[in-house]
């Protein structure tokens, strides 16, 4: 278990970041996440495609949990949004690097509907479009589409 | 599809990415042999992938928190589950009813005895837990810090008492073993405030008691905003102020107060 641990932790912090949850809200999920696979196994379930397993239980529990905090905010008007903000300022590594590009297509990768992020997301940590439309509840042609849409986006921003 | 006609950004990405039916893989490239423009297209296709994970992987390094926290955490619950459904397979043999009966009495009085003595041994770590968390373990909380620089860290208002979401505080009595403590003899702070650009991460946060310890979270709240200050005066390097304080925050204050007590305006409910 601590071996998948070793091996997921990092592509599936990735892509729960995608619903703009803060890391720790992530890890919370992730724990989450994998003690519901140590039970899923314990209870002789199939063991096939764990990654793809993985990712569907950790996309529900994302969902969930942003549910969850948006509550959280809601019942707490006091607490300003901005306290849970991450700050936008670059580091000065950054600003000195030229990273023009990059910030350009984050940016645009930013902008884009959250399916369509969410698709690219799971594409970039290695799932084929029969996992991704698994995971996302679309269908195979729906995340061929959304992936062309977001590529040509990106491609045109790298064109300016 | 016609020849006269350019491939859709579709069917060239399915091309790109061997998604495509064999069929229409053997038409795709009859058309690209034939078209340099959908020829430079899939290559644009290719490289805006390229640009992507670049920037994606390029964004993270340096954002994604260390994995030894949340793996020992998760180690410590796997433990647990595995204990209590190990406890649950073992199951009852299959008694007769009488002697069930019999047996659930026994189980019912040992239960009674033993939820008493843990409640009670409970109530002693909570106890010996308050007197003794006023630094943090390392090992636990060595300080986590955002890439900020000097000139945000002091242009940005001084956060003070940051709320920490309840969920993590929970995380974190958990981890220093006081999961039974009183929420209300500590605040669970920030090693390195986020005032001095520390992170909101749990290897940042720890259980600092209130009131029973001399050296208490307010006298911390001091020594904070004395180190806020001589960053912005520039007296004191950022990266130097987040090291003093997240190697040992008692001796930091000690240095920058040039004392070996709290002043008095710093604990007015400090208690030996």
């Amino acid at each position: 278990m601590i071996a998948f641990f070793d091996q997921f932790r990092d592509p599936l912090l990735r892509y729960l970041s995608s619903f703009g949850l803060a890391f720790p809200d992530c890890e919370e999920v992730l724990q989450e996440v994998f003690l519901s696979l140590f039970q899923h196994l314990d209870q002789g379930k199939s063991s096939d495609n764990l990654r793809g397993w993985l990712f569907r239980v950790a996309h529900n529990l994302a969902l969930k949990s942003r549910y969850r905090i948006r509550q959280d905010f809601d019942s707490r008007a006091d607490t300003g949004a901005a306290e849970f903000a991450v700050d936008p300022t670059p580091s000065p590594e950054d600003q000195l690097a030229n990273h023009q590009t990059q910030l350009r297509v984050l940016a645009v990768v930013e902008a884009l509907p959250e399916q369509d992020r969410r698709c690219l997301f799971l594409r970039a940590e290695g799932l084929r479009y029969r996992e991704i439309a698994g995971i996302l509840d679309m269908s195979l042609g729906a995340v061929s589409i959304s992936l062309a849409r977001s590529l040509a986006r990106i491609a045109r921003s790298a064109e300016r | 599809m016609k020849h006269d006609e350019h491939l859709p950004d579709q069917q060239l990405l399915l091309d790109v990415e061997g998604e495509i039916s064999p069929h229409d893989e053997r038409l795709v490239r009859a058309h690209l042999s034939a078209c340099w423009k959908c020829r430079a297209r899939r290559q644009e296709l290719d490289n805006a992938i390229t640009g992507f994970v670049r920037a994606h992987q390029r964004e993270f390094e340096a954002k994604l928190p260390p994995a030894a926290g949340p793996r020992a955490l998760l180690k410590a619950q796997l433990s647990q589950l595995s204990w209590n459904a190990a406890g649950v397979r073992s199951g009852w043999p299959a008694f007769p009813r009488a002697f069930a009966w019999g047996a659930a009495l026994c189980g019912l009085l040992v239960f009674g005895f033993l939820f008493v003595r843990s409640t009670m041994e409970r109530q002693n770590l909570s106890d010996r837990h308050a007197l003794i968390v006023s630094t943090p373990d390392s090992s636990l909380t060595p300080g986590a810090t955002l890439l900020a620089s000097r000139p945000a860290v002091c242009a940005q208002e001084n956060i003070k008492n940051k709320v920490v979401p309840i969920a993590l505080q929970r995380k974190v009595f958990e981890q220093y073993g006081i999961a039974g403590a009183d929420p209300h003899a500590y605040e669970v702070d920030y090693l390195v405030t986020p005032a001095l650009g520390g992170a909101d991460d749990i290897h940042n946060l720890w259980p600092h008691s209130y009131s029973h310890t001399v050296w208490n979270a307010r006298v911390k709240d001091a020594l904070e905003d004395r180190l806020r200050e001589m960053v912005c005066d520039g007296s004191i390097d950022l990266a130097e102020a987040q090291r003093e304080i997240a190697t040992n925050w008692i001796t930091a204050y000690k240095k920058y107060f040039h004392t070996d007590q709290p002043l008095a305006e710093h604990c007015d409910r400090c208690v030996e």
